[in-house]
């Protein structure tokens, strides 16, 4: 075993269910200690990989390594280093918090009084303490997000696998998650997350976002923004923002304007251009003839969700 | 192979059991409910089966015959017809399940000693009414000729030939000829595979909850898990081994001459051996609705109709009777029998034991092998 090695090498791994190629060769590395974020919208493969990775499931071509140990020959060794906290919670909804946590707890094979200890520190990291004896079942979806996560890091693994974990609950629950995944990476735990909410990707270290099976931006958010941007983003704020887009699309299709990109984000519009000076004048030229009045119009920094729809669109 | 892993599995599985009384209860008592159930269905003794009554003859003798036969209630005269016509009606309508036709020389050729001409039809879909309607006419017949030529065989006096025919049927192990003696040690030798149907909804119930997942991302190894949920189910097993046929013996009043001993401990043989197959059920199967479906298409027809609890095994077709040999039902129903009624011991039944860890370990092996592969 090699402290040093990366937390996760993937290399060339391709999952085939038939004629359908869920994972395509795909290619990344996670480092020690940071949170890597695994992005794309739904059926892209962002399970397919976990699975893959922590051994639930045999790749079609490729080979994964988790802590410097092969996946398909190691997985003994490693199952015992690494936790899961799999889509749905994946707790007992008929058991209690406690008998959950004593449960997960023997099943990494801790016993007596560091059972006891760790447990002790779950519930308080889970902010359920005094409720040991409440059913899962009866929790709200936050509550039972942080106790699943609790679960998963009661034997303290190397690498924590989370796949898709703030789905489905509220703003509040998932800001609070993400605070315990930084007091997590700050003990040295990695953390591999998958998800598809966007602001979540900010807060990764690094990220690969992988669509229709295949890693189409890879790199920390910075390098991501840099690299993957063809051009500028101005953000516009016109009087009619549905029509300004309609209008926009056309002038970029009879090639009036050198627009990449034409997005609606609410009473905004995002314009992606590799020259954005000298199409200001033509936007509010084509915008003056359609009797739109436009309130505001700046350069902004990209958004990662600019980057990836611009990423997606290619 | 660690044990610390398997209790942990079985620990967890015994707090999903008792985790409300009504499971527990359930799970207690189906057995219970199934046998008394099945018991009174498939030996409740056949009363006033109605039959109809074509009588040419109508003289003295015959008409005595007629309430002789129905004297009792077993059988119900329904119907005295006049002609055939009627009688054919009442039978294609199902109002009667036999009808008896009494021929015009019914007097006449019993007075002369020259047989009983009867004819008795009898509904051929239900066999059941129709062979006991048979076989009830055929012995009041028999009794009625007896008494009837008393007297001419008096007069005869040494022409015993004539002495009507006297059948004497000996049958071992079931003397009184109850039918529940016979049938309720294989009855329990179903009911007592019961626990198989949850443990092949509890494999399929973690699948579906996507709680299988997490389980096999943890250190938990694949034989351990099966095991661990396994246990839980063969103690409640071993529960109803004990409460069955105590309830068999007060209720049913069935003898119980075996070894107790020898019973328990071939009984969780069993438990393993069927549980075994409840597993390997839970592993292919997806959802419960499907691992319920075929727990009753593997487990409880088979059960019914392959086991040799009602239908012998010896007049089945050999690809069956090959299908017979895999289920741990046909062995331990004839460990049941065996230990109930005969009271043989390990000496004769110890094929049937090695055929039952035989299935068991085969059942596991499988499951195991197969468990692997089928997440995603």
């Amino acid at each position: 075993m090699n402290e040093q090695a990366p937390a996760i090498t993937a290399r060339g791994l391709t999952k085939k269910f038939g004629d359908f190629t869920a994972v395509n060769q795909v290619d990344f590395d996670v480092h020690r200690g940071e949170i890597f974020g695994f992005l794309g919208p739904n059926g892209s493969g962002k399970t397919t990989t976990i699975r893959m990775t922590l051994g639930l499931l045999q790749p079609t071509e490729g080979s994964v390594s988790v802590l410097g140990m092969s996946v398909h020959k190691e997985t003994e060794k490693i199952r015992p280093r690494v936790g899961y906290m799999s889509q749905r919670f994946s707790l007992y909804n008929d058991l209690t918090v406690l008998q959950n946590l004593n449960f997960y707890g023997a099943a990494y094979g801790l016993k007596n009084s560091l059972l006891e200890e760790r447990i002790q520190d779950a519930l308080v990291m889970a902010g359920l303490e005094g409720r040991e004896q409440t059913k899962t079942k009866d929790l709200s979806g936050g509550w039972r997000q942080r106790l699943a996560l609790s679960a998963a890091i009661l034997h303290r693994p190397d690498v924590l696998f989370l796949d898709e974990p703030t789905a489905g609950v509220d703003p509040i629950s998932r800001r609070a998650f993400w605070d315990l995944l930084y007091i997590l990476v700050a003990e040295k735990i990695t953390v591999f997350v998958t998800t598809h909410y966007m602001d979540e990707a900010e807060h990764c270290h690094r990220l690969a976002f992988i669509q229709r099976g295949k890693i189409i931006a890879y790199g920390s958010p910075a390098e991501i923004k840099r690299d993957m941007m063809k051009g500028q983003v101005l953000e516009i704020a016109p009087s009619d923002a549905a029509r300004t887009v309609k209008i926009l699309r056309d002038t970029h299709q009879t090639g009036k304007l050198p627009l990449e990109e034409v997005e609606l984000y609410g009473s905004l519009v995002h314009v992606v251009s590799p020259d954005v000076e000298k199409t200001k004048a033509g936007i509010t030229a084509a915008l003056s003839e359609e009797k739109i009045t436009i309130d505001q119009m700046e350069i902004i920094e990209p958004s990662l969700e600019d980057v990836f729809i611009a990423c997606m669109r290619e | 192979m660690s044990f610390r892993h398997i209790w942990a599995v079985t620990r967890k599985e015994l707090n999903h059991i008792i985790r409300d009384r009504s499971t527990l209860i359930l799970v207690l008592l189906t057995p219970t409910a199934l046998l008394l159930l099945m018991a009174y269905a498939l030996t409740a003794d056949l009363k006033n089966v109605p039959i109809a009554v074509l009588d040419y003859d109508r003289s003295a003798l015959s008409r005595s015959f007629v309430s002789q036969i129905t004297a009792g209630g077993d059988l119900e005269l329904y119907a005295q017809v006049d002609t055939f016509d009627e009688l054919e009606d009442l039978l294609m309508h199902g109002k009667v399940k036999a009808a008896l036709v009494i021929d015009p020389a019914f007097s006449s050729d019993l007075m002369a000693l020259r047989g009983l001409p009867l004819q008795i039809i009898i509904d051929g879909t239900e066999p059941e009414s129709g062979g006991f309607a048979v076989d009830h006419i055929a012995w009041r017949a028999e009794e009625f000729v007896n008494r009837a030529l008393e007297d001419q065989i008096q007069a005869m006096g040494s022409m015993t030939s004539l002495q009507p025919i006297d059948l004497r049927v000996r049958t071992w192990y079931n003397p009184s000829l109850k039918p529940r003696v016979d049938l309720i040690p294989g009855l329990i030798s179903m009911v007592l595979g019961f626990p198989a149907l949850s443990v092949a909804l509890t494999l399929a119930h973690e699948r579906e909850h996507g709680t299988l997942e997490q389980l096999m991302a943890t250190p938990i190894g694949r034989a351990e898990l099966l095991l661990g949920k396994m246990i839980p189910y063969v103690l409640v097993g071993l529960v109803n081994v004990i409460v069955i046929p105590i309830l068999a013996m007060i209720w049913f009043k069935i003898p119980f001459n075996g070894n107790p001993i020898l019973f328990f401990f071939l009984s969780a043989i069993f438990l393993f051996a069927i549980l075994s197959m409840g597993i390997l059920i839970g592993v292919f199967m997806k959802t419960q609705a499907a691992a319920l479906a075929l727990s009753f298409l593997l487990i409880f027809f088979p059960g019914f109709f392959l086991t040799g609890i009602f239908f012998p095994i010896a007049s089945m077709p050999e690809i069956m009777r090959l299908e017979a040999l895999g289920l741990p039902g046909t062995h331990y129903a004839i460990i049941t029998r065996g230990v109930f009624l005969t009271a043989i011991g390990l000496d004769v039944l110890w094929p049937y034991a090695v055929m039952l860890v035989l299935l068991g370990f085969a059942f596991t092996g499988v499951a195991a092998l197969f468990f692997r592969k089928k997440l995603g």
